[in-house]
């Protein structure tokens, strides 16, 4: 997923007024509480979770920023989903409303699941199969962020989408057995990470098929949204038809959750530091500025986690100057990712690899343009700029204004425009940016600052930002509009392998990567890493810190 | 004081001038803040040998005989160092603050007086044709200002200025590109013409009827000649009050937009993107805010004090 962040300014102090005036009025609660597993109910205490980012939606067949799948992966349990646990542990699928993982058929294409007995919705509707079906066919219909991974794979699903067809062909279900058929067109190799998005966690075929942000749909999981207030504050309350024996390995939660937007991430993490408020956002860095006082005083409950991500600046190689290679390798030996990372306060791990450290595939070897733990060579740039016939080429840098995807923006420019280029920075408010960069329409754009987190451990998911396909004139995946016929074909040989049987496909994953940094088709900065801080009060050992969605509030619990 | 007869109004309004020291003093202040800006490249290259968009942040430099670094691996820039480079310390992109609050000072105060010219001159024309014609051009007129008024300033400059940000102004022969200086001081320039030309266009209206006018018609004088010759001289001392006044906002306004995202592009200096850029780094990097800070409020509290020394100046009651 393209990482979102937030726009600073005015309404960053407005927020930050707010979310003062809100926390001086104590609503948090001071009782304690052990790490049972008993489920949230109303004398469960409340923990306060800041978030510098709205999510871009709270109804799951909607929801596609990390900020959404941070709260609706604990609200919307599909057939399958992650285990609850840190590191490479939480990558694992474990079965979730499905009584165990399906069966897959030699061919790779049809997956047969059952579901659970005696499931309720947090409604009190009992879940039925064919929810299933109506579940992915309201994420199609209302227009999913990630819709392509159910349209490009499942049968009949395109024609669903194209409005050819009533309902999905390759889902049959059978409500009095619970047993759930999936026939795909080809095997997919991460099709069972798909299955795992909230926005395949089951809905009542009842729910309206209408987007629903502000009074989410029912679902099955520990806790339900409630009380949402556009983009200020929602709740976590207790799912009150949830049955923690019902599902192992889903922890019952111990805590409600008030989650409250505070755009400005000086002031969230001062009021974490100062324990008036519980949990920063991991989506966000604290500032650099803080940090010693953040060492000093809260060393204990402070901690940067490594997250399966990567930043860089796609090079657009069908428009000047970065239609040659030449260019783009000039711009690869020039950047200095030292610098970049401190404009990221120490919190970007420098790189050259698309696949990031955690990512099966991630090759080990030098980089082909040099060290990113040393000084650039500028001297090799500029000879290469040169060399392309591109000096003096205009290019317009384009980044978003929130802290530090501005600066790297302006160093970016000062670089390109010390290595020969003529450039220019093109910044865009937070909201519309992955629009207006997806745009080959009427925008096209050069060259610009991206950030990608995974959506699911499994390396197709990096590889849509290189698949030809991925290329289309509005909300463009492929920002560097890439069309090789090796990474093409690569991708339809390593794209079935089933991510369970991903690690006999690692060394081709691994030479596809280094190919593709050797061709500078990026020019990768490095991995983010992300911060786990919490108040004073929390468990800070006990709460899980997922490698796909992060702060796992359902293991939040009190001192 | 007895005065001579025949002494003209202006010679009257600079000898009050003269008189008032804080007047003086304040117009003195926003001189040197104009002066300090328009060395900015002398000091960028003599004194701290670089330029204001040059990055240094993996740098080191020598303070005292001591090595230190430009910002800190965490991203904490480097304080002022009262030394050549860096005097008043670097910006998160290692960038020389001084250079960039004088190259930032010089963005401001071009597109402070370029938007006041626009200003002036769009108001000066609508206010006394809407004064002078009444009737149909004044209603036209009039709605137009309405339309503008109808905006909260600021709300008003940051829609132009994102819409305009990324692709610029095109009406066919008047072309602005999008990390012009201009377009920020077009777009402060005509979201204060309403200020400027209702109160002109008031006093026009109470002039046209008065007897050197009709006396200028009765000889046949065609309207640009009445407008340029009998209407005009009689609004000089309000236009010349307005200058200051409308120059102090449009610095200001300038300053807001551009701390929104809406005005200077980056990575261009100006004081308000300056504010911007230093904001999230406070308190640990105070000097990123209190530098441009300082400036802005010189600069505006030098011409808004001239200002109303200047309006007691030309006003005939004081």
């Amino acid at each position: 997923m393209i990482k979102r962040s937030r726009p600073l300014g005015l309404f960053s102090l407005l927020a930050l007024t707010l979310s003062l005036s809100i926390s001086a009025c104590g609503s948090s609660s001071s009782s304690s509480t052990n790490a049972s597993d008993t489920g949230v109910n109303a004398s469960s205490p409340t923990v306060t979770v800041l978030m510098g980012t709205a999510p871009d939606s709270l109804d799951p067949a909607l929801g596609a920023s990390t900020q959404s799948y941070e709260a609706t992966w604990l609200t919307y349990t599909g057939l399958v989903t992650y285990a609850h646990a840190s590191g490479s542990a939480g990558a694992q699928l474990i079965p979730g409303l499905a009584s165990a993982l399906p069966s897959i058929s030699s061919d790779g294409k049809t997956y047969t699941f059952t579901l659970r007995k005696g499931l309720e919705y947090s409604n009190g509707e009992p879940v039925k199969a064919s929810d299933f079906a109506f579940t992915l066919e309201r994420a199609i219909k209302l227009g999913w962020g990630n819709k392509q991974f159910l349209t490009g794979y499942i049968a009949g699903a395109e024609a669903y989408d194209e409005g050819k067809a009533h309902s999905i062909s390759g889902i049959t279900a059978n409500d009095t057995t619970g047993l759930i058929t999936v026939k795909l067109n080809a095997p997919f190799g991460p099709f069972l990470n798909v299955l795992a998005f909230p926005a395949a966690g089951l809905v009542p075929a009842s729910t309206p098929m209408k987007p629903l942000p502000n009074d989410p749909p029912a679902g099955v999981g520990p806790y339900e949204i409630a009380h949402v207030v556009p983009n200020q504050s929602f709740e976590m309350a207790g799912n009150p038809h949830w049955k923690s024996e019902a599902i192992a390995g889903i922890p019952g939660g111990a805590a409600k959750v008030d989650v409250k937007i505070v755009t400005n991430n000086q002031s969230a993490a001062e009021q974490v530091l100062g324990n008036s408020a519980d949990v920063f956002d991991w989506n966000d860095s604290v500032p650099g500025t803080l940090l010693p006082q953040v060492h000093a005083q809260a060393a204990a409950r402070y901690a940067q986690e490594p997250t399966v991500s990567t930043e860089f600046f796609f090079l657009n190689t069908q428009a000047k100057p970065f239609s040659s290679q030449l260019a783009r390798e000039a711009v690869n030996y020039a950047i200095d990712r030292r610098a970049l990372s401190r404009l990221d306060g120490g919190q970007l791990t420098p790189a050259c690899y698309l696949l990031p450290i955690g990512m099966p595939g991630h090759p080990s070897g030098p980089c082909p343009y040099g060290d990113p733990n040393t000084a650039p060579n500028t001297a090799k740039a500029k000879e290469l700029i040169t060399q392309s016939g591109m000096a003096g080429t205009s290019v317009d840098v384009w980044s978003e204004p929130h802290p530090p995807h501005k600066e790297y923006a302006d160093y970016y420019a000062s670089v390109l425009n010390a290595i020969g280029l003529k450039a220019t920075v093109k910044i865009v408010a937070a909201a519309q940016y992955p629009a207006t960069i997806g745009n080959i329409k009427n925008v096209n754009p050069q060259t610009g600052w991206i950030a990608f987190s995974q959506d699911f451990p499994n390396p197709v998911d990096f590889y849509q930002l290189l698949d030809a396909e991925s290329i289309s004139p509005t909300e463009n995946h492929n920002l560097s509009q890439v069309n090789d016929p090796h990474i093409q074909s690569e991708l339809a040989a390593l794209s079935p392998v089933p991510s369970s049987k991903l690690s006999t496909v690692v060394p081709k994953w691994e030479a596809l990567d280094e190919y593709t940094a050797q061709k500078a088709y990026l020019a990768v900065l490095g991995y983010d890493e992300a911060p786990k801080f919490t108040s004073e009060r929390i468990n800070f050992g006990a709460l899980v810190f997922h490698p796909v969605y992060g702060n796992d509030w359902s293991t939040l619990t009190l001192k | 004081m007895t005065l001579r007869p025949g002494t003209s109004p202006w010679r009257l309004a600079w000898r009050r001038l003269a008189r008032s020291r804080a007047t003086l003093a304040f117009a003195g202040l926003f001189l040197v803040v104009v002066l300090l800006c328009l060395l900015a490249p002398v000091y960028a290259h003599r004194v701290a040998h670089t330029g204001p968009n040059e990055n240094h942040i993996t740098e080191t430099i020598k303070v005292g005989g001591k090595s230190e670094e430009v910002t800190s691996p965490t991203g904490v820039p480097i304080g002022p160092t009262w030394h050549s480079r860096f005097f008043l310390g670097a910006d998160a992109n290692g960038r020389d603050v001084a250079v960039r609050v004088l190259y930032g000072g010089r963005n401001s105060l071009e597109i402070g007086a370029v938007a006041t010219l626009i200003t002036m001159l769009l108001a000066i024309l609508i206010g006394t044709f809407a004064g002078y014609f009444g009737g149909v051009t004044d209603g036209v007129l009039s709605r137009l200002l309405d339309v503008i008024w109808a905006f909260p300033p600021v709300l008003l400059g940051v829609a132009l200025g994102v819409t305009l940000a990324v692709g610029g102004l095109d009406l066919g022969v008047f072309k602005l590109t999008s990390g012009s200086l201009l377009l920020p001081a077009f777009i402060v320039g005509v979201v204060f013409v309403p200020y400027v030309a209702r109160p002109l266009r008031g006093q026009v209206l109470s002039l046209r009827s008065r007897e050197f006018v009709d006396a200028a018609r009765v000889q046949g004088h065609g309207h640009l000649r009445i407008l340029a010759e009998e209407l005009l001289p009689n609004l000089t001392s309000t236009i010349v009050v307005f200058i200051p006044l409308m120059l102090a906002n449009a610095i200001l306004l300038e300053a807001g937009l551009s701390y929104l995202g809406a005005g200077v592009q980056d990575p261009n200096p100006s004081w308000g993107t300056m504010l911007a850029e230093g904001v999230h780094l406070t308190p640990g990097a105070i000097h990123l805010v209190l530098v441009p800070g300082l400036m802005l409020v010189a600069a505006v509290l030098g011409i808004n004090v001239f200002g109303d020394g200047l309006r007691d100046a030309l006003d005939s009651r004081t």
